[in-house]
């Protein structure tokens, strides 16, 4: 393992002009930081959030904070900051039918928007599921072949090479021949990194019913049911064939050499992988060249642009102490500007700094993965809380003319039990028990089940769990979208973000479907379906809502998406399909914010793949502007930074 | 017996010894998870000591401040063997926390992130702690280890030790979906609920969503 280019303070950066400042040091700054560092720019990162998760004994402390959390929530590894707040799932509370918003978003939709993210080294990669599958080809023009959401300007094959070059970065475990099943496009002999993550034993289980026809009412149409593994970032054993035949060495831990290098079964992916065998972009950061800084407790208060439009100031506030925002403000220059802190936080900057918007669209077209959960018991022990969350799905109802008439969705299969609908396995615990009383206060009567009796009933109860998670597609809906709060800011006087969220009926058609196959394949697994989602004593589930007179709750994904789209046009969109922003040529914006439309896919591996086909572009541009004057004058001078003649205007691209 | 005890107070053995049987491990098992004195402490700090000897320490002194209820009683040691199972002193009945007038919030916390690992749920279903004691490479893709039945988990702890509460005599669990519905937990009604404030399956209106089902 090279050793990383340590994170800095602020003070500590040598100057104060660099070739590119990048804000947020997550999955998407990393990668945009580590291709133009090997290109030998001097790259500043600012990332908000506290660091020390670089090395062994900060990230074990992070590890320990998850182990000693009650609410394993997804940042349960993470601690709160007050100095560069975030949103947490623990925020969101029923009220009545509806649902009130503490915490860091502010919210005002229908219906809560119920994801989190991450504000730390790192960023929301850190407590990631690590699940890498592409996009479908036909995703990418939704609004073309079935006239709903919004198309993207740029096509799947214009980013298959780029995802393949995430898919070496990150090291992608899966197989090939099943996706290429699905409709994906590789090229002849591509395999991934390594070999597929062994299928979960629930998996083999639900094999059984490859073949098998279910029925979907909404599109009347049947399906046969096929179990599909899933692509993973996470290490596995090695492909010799990668390559043609260079094979792959697994990167494992930063800070710690020589481990984790390959997933042993800790189950725990979210939050947090304790031997690191998850990729996180510290990995990428530990290979940052010398030409890249990473300051943390940096927290970027706005940009500033001077009248050619270019950004030409980063400002931002510096703290010592994550419990208190006292900060001092600095400043810094770059010759181009690349917001990389999440689809919400980058939509909130460029809202603050009053950038960008010539469309209207920034902040517009939130997206997240609206997530049906089901759960049942088995008629057989399947071996739940093992390896990773979901390890392989049925993806028949992603695609095709179905689409038309509902919501498609991906199904997962959940290698946790009931953890996420019930709060097992130690809701189990209670329940047996009787522990913690009736619904009116009093201590519950004795059921009689207590040692060997509780010991056996937890064993046969908890082995049989089953639960599948439906994760519907969301199109792009310019009614879902984020602002500014100017009554409410944080510590630092920043408007916090205000969040208006629904789910469109086209959703929740999905949610129909979803929900007659999920009963279709519990009847056939023969597994008692406990799935419930019913309000009790006037009070609604998070996230409940009534469609054709049947009750759901839908769980976000954590999936932000939207909120800097991307499109042909500038009167339409706000970033062009190089994520530069259209209003600003030495401005980008990087990360799910500019995603069209996410499908039925985990977005992080496009994400990653628009990043790296981002820093060629950004790569382009620097050297444009560091071209040498000729004394024709048909080039800029680099004294003058005048916008280089080479570089105008934003090429078209073709689909 | 006497070695493994030597250097363990007698108060921390007592305790144990009440723990084996509301369990449903061996003395052994429990002196394994090295959470023994930690819990005891924690129990105790939690409860009082008056509180602890009269509804735990057996000391035949009886309560100091009259009696508490069966039900409290019941309460406290159902939150001991959960405190046992996951590593966190719960949340217990209201009306237990009021009977006991105990100056604590009554919240779940772990106990620490080394209990957590230790908590015993994850044996008693031939698991690990999710991110803890992980098992190995490949080892989600095997059958799920085979499960002591109830016999064998109620001859291990017997032996020379009695209990000071009696074995189930009828069969732990029942057939009918609706009383197996009584011994669940329902959803969670936000992201997070706590454990022991879960409502129970069979109080979550488990009307199936799907008018359709059980037509097929």
């Amino acid at each position: 393992m090279t050793s990383a280019a340590a994170t800095t303070t602020a003070r500590r950066t040598p100057r104060r002009r660099h070739d590119v400042i990048i804000v947020g040091a997550g999955m998407a700054g990393s990668l945009v930081a580590k291709e133009l560092g090997r290109q030998g720019w001097d790259v500043l990162v600012l990332e908000a959030g506290n660091g020390g998760t670089d090395t062994w004994p900060g990230y074990l402390d992070s590890v320990n904070t998850f182990h000693g959390a009650v609410a394993k929530v997804p940042n349960s590894a993470y601690r709160s900051n007050s100095a560069a707040p975030f949103p947490d799932v623990l925020d969101l509370s029923p009220k009545g039918m509806g649902y009130q918003a503490g915490g860091y978003l502010r919210q005002n939709g229908e219906l809560p928007y119920s994801t989190d993210y991450l504000r730390a080294l790192g960023g929301s990669a850190m407590h990631w599921l690590g699940a890498t599958p592409r996009m479908l080809p036909e995703d990418f023009s939704s609004k073309s072949t079935w006239g709903y959401g919004r198309d993207w300007p740029i096509c799947y094959d214009t980013l298959e090479s780029y995802y393949r070059a995430a898919e070496r970065e990150i090291g992608v475990a899966g197989d090939v021949d099943g996706q290429r099943e699905l409709g994906h496009r590789f090229p002849e002999d591509y395999t991934f990194p390594m070999e597929q993550i062994p299928p979960s034993y629930l998996d083999e289980v639900c094999r059984r019913l490859d073949g098998a026809e279910v029925t979907d009412p909404v599109a009347k149409k049947d399906f046969a049911l096929k179990v599909t593994g899933l692509p993973q970032g996470r290490n596995s054993t090695p492909n010799h064939r990668y390559e043609g035949g260079t094979g792959y060495r697994p990167k494992g831990a930063v800070g710690l050499p020589n481990y984790g290098e390959r997933c042993v079964g800790n189950a725990s992916c979210i939050p947090i992988c304790p031997v690191q065998a998850k990729w996180s972009p510290l990995r990428t950061q530990a290979e940052f060249s010398d030409t890249v800084s990473v300051a943390t407790r940096c927290v970027v208060t706005r940009l500033l642009a001077g009248p050619d439009d270019r950004v030409r100031r980063v400002e931002y506030r510096v703290y010592n102490d994550p419990a208190t925002p006292v900060s001092e403000v600095q400043s810094a220059e770059a010759d181009i500007v690349v917001l990389a802190a999440h689809a919400i936080e980058n939509a909130k900057l460029l809202l603050v700094s009053g950038l960008a918007d010539h469309s209207g669209q920034v902040g517009r077209n939130l997206m997240d993965h609206p997530t049906l959960v089901t759960w049942a018991l088995a008629a057989e022990p399947v071996g739940p809380f093992r390896g990773p969350a979901h390890t392989s799905g049925w993806e028949v109802f992603r695609s095709g003319p179905a689409r038309s008439s509902r919501a498609p969705f991906r199904i997962e299969i959940g290698n946790w039990g009931w953890g996420w609908s019930t709060g097992a396995p130690m809701s189990n615990v209670a329940a047996l028990l009787g522990l913690g009383g009736a619904p009116d206060g009093s201590a519950r009567p004795d059921n009689g089940i207590r040692g060997p009796g509780l010991r056996y009933a937890l064993g046969f109860l908890i082995s049989r769990q089953i639960q599948l998670q439906f994760a519907v597609e969301q199109p792009a809906d310019e009614g879902n979208r984020v602002t500014l709060d100017p009554d409410h800011r944080d510590g630092m006087g920043v408007p916090r973000p205000l969040v208006t969220y629904n789910l469109s009926e086209y959703v929740r058609s999905g949610f129909l479907a979803a929900k007659a196959v999920s009963d279709a394949i519990y009847h056939k697994l023969n597994a008692a379906d406990n799935s419930t989602y019913t309000p009790q004593d006037g009070v609604a589930p998070l996230g409940h809502f009534i469609h054709h007179d049947q009750h759901f709750t839908f769980h976000g994904a954590g999936h932000g998406a939207g909120t800097h789209v991307m499109g042909t046009h500038r009167d339409t969109s706000v970033v062009d399909g190089w994520q530069r922003c259209w209003d600003h040529p030495n401005l980008y914006a990087v990360g799910c914010g500019s995603m069209p439309s996410i499908g039925t896919s985990n977005p992080s591996l496009t994400m990653a793949a628009l990043a790296l086909r981002s820093a060629d572009r950004i790569h382009h541009d620097l050297v444009e502007l560091h071209r040498p004057a000729y004394a024709n004058g048909h080039r800029g001078h680099i004294g003058e930074r005048t916008v280089p003649v080479a570089a105008q205007p934003h090429t078209e691209e073709r689909p | 017996m006497a070695s493994l005890t030597r250097h363990v107070s007698p108060n921390v053995v007592s305790f144990v010894e009440y723990s084996v049987s509301r369990t449903g491990f061996t003395r052994f098992d429990l002196y394994a998870t090295g959470m023994a004195e930690l819990y005891y402490d924690t129990v105790l700090q939690q409860l009082g000591l008056s509180d602890y000897e009269a509804l735990i320490g057996g000391s035949d002194t009886g309560a100091l401040r009259g009696e508490i209820s069966e039900a409290t009683r019941l309460e406290v040691e159902r939150a001991i063997t959960y405190l046992w199972y996951t590593g966190a002193w719960p949340r217990i009945a209201p009306a237990a926390h009021a009977e006991l007038r105990r100056q604590q919030a009554n919240i779940e916390f772990v106990v620490s992130p080394d209990a957590y690992t230790e908590g015993l749920v994850w044996r008693a279903f031939g698991g690990h702690p999710a991110g803890a004691k992980p098992p190995g490479f490949g080892t989600w893709s095997d059958p799920p280890s085979c499960l002591p039945d109830l016999d064998e988990i109620t001859t291990g702890i017997e032996g020379k030790h009695r209990g000071s509460a009696p074995g189930p005599t009828a069969p732990v669990l029942p057939e009918s979906p609706d009383e197996l519905a009584a011994l669940l937990p329902g959803p969670a009604w936000a992201y997070f609920v706590t454990p022991s404030a879960h409502p129970l399956a069979a109080e979550s209106n488990t009307t199936k969503s799907n008018p359709l089902e059980g037509t097929s």
